[in-house]
């Protein structure tokens, strides 16, 4: 299998997981799911399997050291003198957070020694080139287990929240397994808490009618998303992108804003069908985007777009750090310093600042992920610095921050920033960003789409149309979900006839005009690659 | 609870604490105002807030944050 959309898996794969999960008596149901999951790994990273399974048993051990760390200090607790009990707690905070920095320090480390290594040996030979020093370290090239960076953060969520006490760790092996390897997810996500699924995942239930209805119906957009709009897009993005030196400002702009919607089919897409394969076994994964081009400010953005990532890094990074004993010793002195506004932003840029570079790189090695990292960083924290000073300047000028106007020209912006930001996300290196930032600035011109070049790029005017009639049929959908009405709650009440004649539209529209076959490269799954 | 609602209106004026239960989810403290809060409220009733009392549920009234505090310093 290469993908979610591959004919195999809709066809074969995902078909004989759900007849055999169905066949099978309510206690082996999780058997067979996580049977299925380990399948599905293993065809698409062979023995790599074996870095899940390791995570999967360490995770579980863990979880039950901490447990048991936190069970001998209670019953301590209950034998010794109220006046002891400050310092017995504090005792086994210590022992508790060793354990946990080696869970996390042996998790983080593996991502880091599988994912950066050619990354950071590619760096070290260049500062080895800049002083002189004749030393030329090999490359390694390590094969990376999909979806590596995703089970990661999952593991060392469980940790955390065992460690925190939100969760009591878990004997059942099986229930781990499934919460780090559960199929659907494994690839590209949502990163969720073991609360919010490991119990859904063994429970077993049969697969209701409204289930694989409304699964299906969730798949089925995703596919329109991914196989419709994100593959047929692909050559565009790809010829301007590796030959970006060739084309005008007005070409750049184009490809990047076809790169920002690419992106977004692709992941959204994706999320979909995982969402709908996942609601087909009774489980309820959590939503990874929420209309994101409809946020007014680029912070908006960033908690409406992958969010499942953005909460992992508030909850365990942002809070921990800006709530740390120094920062907060920070903020106190600030506040007094430099008053309400700009007091607590001093402790919040640091830990904002740690969530973004650790952004940028969780997607990737490369200075360009770092630079979109820190790209973002400033912006979100100039928009706090800023924003009581242009509340004033808006009443000063009467202008309503809830007009039309004024939400329309926020959106705008916001939207022209992501893009930006998107072009240096998927520009071959920092280098190749600037040039094509500069292009896109010093060298605008609308001269290749009046003399036809927009049609060389790998898309003719059919596709230009196929991909806007979908983009507009999707944007129809958010807006009615941006104002609370559920399309497909509203299809699933139709009548019987209503209802299969928009299902088998909406096929016959994806097999018609999908972006397969010849002349055609489907993009690859970009967000399991990170 | 009277100088709980001070701290908040020295923090961010634009707000009823008295009757608003909604401060998070309408955004009206953000991330920023929750370190600044917290800072505050630590030094202020000598309690200590760890990590995981942040979440919505404890910060989105007056009231809320009250109970919490309350139950910190019993806890302590």
């Amino acid at each position: 299998m290469s993908s979610f959309f591959s004919i195999l898996y809709v066809l074969v794969f995902l078909p004989s997981v759900v007849i055999l999960y169905n066949i099978f008596p309510k206690k082996y149901r999780p058997i067979v799911l996580l049977v299925g999951s380990y399948i599905f790994f293993w065809s698409m990273s062979g023995k790599l399997l074996v870095y899940l399974l390791f995570s999967t048993l360490s995770v579980h051990h863990i979880g039950l050291w901490l447990t048991n760390l936190q069970s001998e200090r209670n019953l301590k607790l209950k034998e010794v003198e109220k006046s002891e009990k400050k310092e017995l707690k504090g005792l086994y905070q210590k022992k508790q957070r060793r354990v946990v920095l080696f869970g996390v320090l042996l998790h983080i480390g593996i991502l880091l020694a599988v994912k950066y290594t050619p990354f950071f040996t590619e760096n070290i030979n260049s500062l080895f080139g800049v002083l002189n020093i004749p030393i030329t370290l090999d490359i390694p090239k390590i094969m990376m287990p999909i979806g590596i960076s995703f089970y990661t953060l999952q593991a060392v969520s469980y940790i955390f929240d065992v460690y925190r006490e939100i969760i009591s760790a878990d004997r059942n092996l099986l229930k781990i397994a499934l919460y780090m390897g559960f199929f659907p997810q494994i690839m590209e996500g949502p990163i969720c808490r073991y609360s919010e699924t490991a119990h859904i995942l063994c429970e077993g239930e049969r697969t209701s009618y409204q289930g694989l209805t409304m699964g299906i119906q969730r798949i089925l957009y995703g596919m329109l998303k991914k196989i419709v709009v994100a593959d047929r897009l692909n050559s565009l993005i790809k010829t301007v992108f590796d030959n970006y030196s060739q084309y005008d400002g007005g070409i750049i702009v184009v490809a990047a804003v076809c790169y920002t919607l690419q992106l977004y089919m692709e992941f959204s897409g994706t999320m979909d069908l995982v969402i709908g394969t996942a609601q087909i076994f009774n489980v309820k994964l959590p939503e990874n985007f929420r209309q994101p081009f409809f946020s007014k400010t680029v912070s908006e953005f960033w908690s409406r777009w992958h969010i499942t990532l953005g909460i992992f890094f508030k909850d365990y990074i942002f809070y921990p750090l800006s709530m740390s004993k120094p920062l907060k010793k920070l903020t106190t002195k600030a506040r007094k310093l430099v008053g309400n506004h700009l007091g607590p932003l001093v402790a919040g840029a640091v830990a904002l600042f740690c969530v973004w570079i650790c952004n940028g790189l969780w997607h990737g090695a490369g200075w360009n992920y770092i630079f979109f990292g820190m790209y973002h960083f400033v912006l979100i924290l100039t928009g706090n610095i800023v924003e009581p000073y242009a509340k004033k300047l808006l009443e000063r000028l009467h202008v309503k921050k809830k007009g039309v106007a004024y939400h329309t020209f926020s959106v705008v912006r916001t939207v022209i920033l992501v893009v930006i930001g998107e072009m240096f996300f998927r520009a071959n290196g920092l280098r190749a960003g600037m040039s094509m930032f500069k292009n896109m600035i010093t060298n605008f011109s609308l001269a290749s789409f009046s003399d036809g070049t927009i049609l060389t790029l790998g898309m003719d005017a059919q596709d230009f149309m196929i991909v806007g009639i979908t983009v507009a049929i999707v944007m129809v959908i958010s807006i009615l979900k941006e104002k609370d009405v559920s399309v497909r709650e509203g299809i699933a009440k139709r009548n019987l006839v209503l209802r299969w004649s928009i299902y088998y539209a909406l096929i016959i529209f994806i097999v018609i005009f999908g972006a397969y076959g010849r002349g055609y490269v489907p993009v690859d799954p970009i967000y399991a690659n990170f | 609870m009277e100088r709980l609602i001070e701290i908040l209106e020295d923090i961010q004026p634009a707000a009823d604490y008295e009757t608003c239960t909604t401060l998070i989810d309408d955004h009206i403290l953000d991330s920023m105002a929750i370190i600044a809060l917290v800072a505050e409220i630590e030094d202020e009733f000598d309690i200590t807030i760890p990590t995981v009392e942040i979440i919505p549920a404890n910060f989105n009234s007056a009231q809320a944050m009250y109970d919490m505090i309350t139950r910190l310093q019993e806890e302590e």
